[in-house]
């Protein structure tokens, strides 16, 4: 053997013990080094020949990263396990660390031709775009993300941010004793008007009088960069607004610190970080993954699902921790305030019978 | 307006923000002097960071972080000084390549060690006490910004002028600038310029782990991936603008921090954030122009070293 050669079979063989440990090792889960094969023999393992009528449902969950404590993770592993038992069918996990097992993972799940392949995140973007054009017979669910032109068997579940977003807004109204409220965001693009504008216009609803500042990140890396988010909140706090929501998904923890210092409350994003910093942050934006994977698994295989699917309120595909039943535990501020609770109550339930409107900020 | 802008917390924010330039800045010009151009702070403050949130969480104590993070900065800095020094090989591309190994391998190692990705947040987190100095922290303004700090933010202004007696006014602060400057002469009056770059490679090391420990447990309590964030790389500009002299540095320091948190002030006025997030890098942009002749001669120094 060649020294580079050597170099390559031990970089391979290191290769492979990472991805080993990168398995979180539950019990249901399991995590397969795939088979190479070609997307073409995967396409002419045809479903419908295995698929008596009294099959029991079969689905894989494939993630872009490690679960490990990942709640966002976690709970599209829930929601995928939530709609197998339901039809007693079975389900696995694939779990991915980088972009090599991700295609490994894909074209494992897919050699195995499961009802339904579950992707999460806008990482597997391309890749589910990508394999569910090669692979037409194969059902895909995509959340939290979409290609601009998905495939017909390629179905994305999307939430409506500024629905939580504005519920924020009403409780912000009600508990600010400043009446100046503000946002953190990551970076000043239309999308995340959704939390920002919306919180402020929740806001609005209870006191016109409100005034709102959102500052931006930004930088160099403004999705994970908690000092920087921390400075911002801080020199934002300065100026006045108590209440601060934190967009800024892993520089978060930054404006928690900073809320904690400073004396003012935080508001959090996509699942509960109430535990994060207990008694200063009032409730988060949550995407509720597993309600948004198990419904649209359901009408994938009622053959309803249309290419984009979108959840909010109503479908219980987001919320905030006042309307779930864990608010007890949840270490959010909001549970201190009951009154507030139901006006929220009232409010989520406007928004989900019509008689109140949320505008999505990104369509005017 | 003005007093919207300028209130004692936008010092405490500059303070905060300059604290880590300014250690990973003065290793760089210990390292410059001794003719070892030194890119790879970057890469050094990420993994005292890292280090110093691993030390702290295992023994639920600040001073173990400390220690771990210094120990982090030296493993990489041998690796650079083995490099550029034993080895003559480009300090630039070595730099670049510890600085990207950092990234990937904390980012490695955090689902492994403590199973998550992106923050890790946790309550046996010990961070770093502020100190506040009896007396001198009780001035208003300056008192409760500058006197009430971490005690790496102490070491921090301490340095300054004791870098420069040490620079200037010692023998061996005489060797290593003759080193840099003059490698043969240094080694003709029987200084040996490899001892003295390990030194000072060393020695950056050591200050560049400082300042992870300094973000990680000090600025804040957490590790984030890639959470050095371009610090280190504003270090090294630090160092040119400053022309490797302790104030001038420390100087340079405290303007990137101030352009910063001027920056964040301006936002909450009501500044674009594309125009603020911009304001460092027009004032590195320009101080570079300004400070050009001296670039030029730093650059000769090295690649001639």
């Amino acid at each position: 053997m060649t020294r580079p050669l050597k170099i390559l079979v031990l970089v391979l063989a290191l290769a492979v013990v990472g991805v080993a440990c990168g398995d979180s090792g539950d019990d249901a889960t399991t995590t397969t080094a795939a088979p190479a094969t070609t997307a073409a023999t995967a396409t002419t393992a045809a479903p419908t020949t295995t698929m008596a009528p009294e099959d029991p449902i079969s689905l894989i969950y494939v993630t872009p990263n490690p679960m490990g404590v990942n709640s966002f993770l976690i709970l599209g592993e829930v929601g995928t396990k939530r709609a197998a038992e339901r039809h007693g069918g079975t389900w696995k996990t694939f779990e991915s660390v980088d972009d090599t097992t991700r295609r490994a993972n894909i074209e494992a799940a897919i050699d195995e031709a499961p009802d339904v392949v579950v992707l999460t995140t806008f990482t597997l973007t391309e890749m589910a775009d990508e394999y569910s054009k090669a692979n037409p017979d194969q059902q895909f669910i995509l959340i939290d993300s979409c290609p601009d032109e998905p495939a017909p068997n390629l179905h994305c579940g999307v939430f409506r941010e500024h629905e939580g977003a504005y519920l924020l807004g009403v409780m912000a109204g009600h508990l600010s004793e400043a009446k100046q409220i503000g946002s953190v965001v990551a970076l000043d693009i239309p999308f995340f008007k959704r939390w920002w504008e919306s919180f402020w216009v929740g806001a609005q609803s209870v006191d016109p009088s409100i005034e709102n500042s959102a500052v931006f990140i930004a930088g160099d890396n403004p999705f994970s960069d908690p000092a920087r988010a921390k400075e911002l909140a801080l020199s934002l706090a300065a100026q006045g607004p108590d209440h601060i929501f934190a967009v800024g998904a892993g520089s978060n923890g930054g404006v928690f610190e900073a809320a904690a210092e400073a004396g003012f409350v935080s508001y959090g994003v996509d699942i509960n970080q109430c535990p994060e910093a207990p008694g200063h942050i009032v409730d988060n934006n949550m995407k509720l993954v597993d309600a948004v994977v198990d419904q649209l698994i359901e009408q994938v295989l009622a053959g309803t699902a249309g290419p984009m699917v979108d959840f909010g309120l109503a479908e219980g595909g987001t919320g905030v921790m006042a309307l779930h039943p864990d608010l007890a535990t949840s270490e959010c501020l909001i549970a201190d305030y009951p009154e507030i609770v139901a006006e929220v109550e009232r409010v989520a339930a406007g928004i989900i019978d019509g008689s109140i409107v949320v505008n999505d900020p990104l369509f005017g | 307006m003005f007093d919207q802008l300028f209130d004692a917390a936008l010092f405490d924010s500059v303070v905060r923000a300059m604290i880590p330039i300014l250690l990973a800045a003065l290793g760089g010009m210990i390292c410059e002097r001794a003719g070892v151009f030194q890119i790879a702070m970057e890469g050094m403050m990420l993994s005292g960071a890292f280090a110093a949130v691993a030390g702290s969480y295992v023994a639920v104590y600040s001073g173990l972080g400390v220690v771990f993070a210094v120990g982090a900065g030296v493993l990489v800095s041998l690796m650079l000084a083995f490099g550029a020094v034993s080895r003559r090989g480009d300090p630039i591309v070595l730099g670049i390549a510890l600085n990207l190994m950092a990234i990937g391998l904390t980012g490695f190692l955090l689902p492994q060690i403590f199973g998550v990705r992106g923050v890790f947040q946790h309550e046996r987190i010990d961070g770093l006490d502020r100190l506040a100095i009896p007396v001198l922290s009780d001035i208003p303004w300056i008192g409760s910004v500058l006197f009430n700090q971490t005690i790496l933010a102490y070491v921090a202004f301490l340095l300054v002028p004791i870098l420069w007696l040490v620079l200037f006014r010692t023998p061996i602060g005489l060797r290593l600038r003759g080193v840099g400057e003059r490698p043969l002469a240094a080694e003709s009056l029987g200084v040996s310029p490899i001892a003295y770059k390990y030194g000072a490679v060393i020695a950056s090391g050591v200050l560049s782990g400082l300042a992870g420990a300094q973000l990680a447990l000090g600025n804040v309590v957490q590790f984030a991936e890639n959470m050095s964030s371009g610090r280190g790389w504003v270090a090294v500009v630090a160092v040119m603008l400053g022309r490797a002299h302790p104030f001038a540095v420390f100087g340079a320091s405290l303007l990137f921090a101030f352009a910063e948190g001027l920056g964040f002030r301006l936002q909450g006025n009501g500044l674009p954030v594309q125009i603020t997030d911009a304001l460092p890098f027009l004032v590195t942009l320009i101080a570079l122009i300004a400070a050009r002749k001296r670039f030029a001669r730093l650059l000769d120094l090295t690649t001639g070293g």
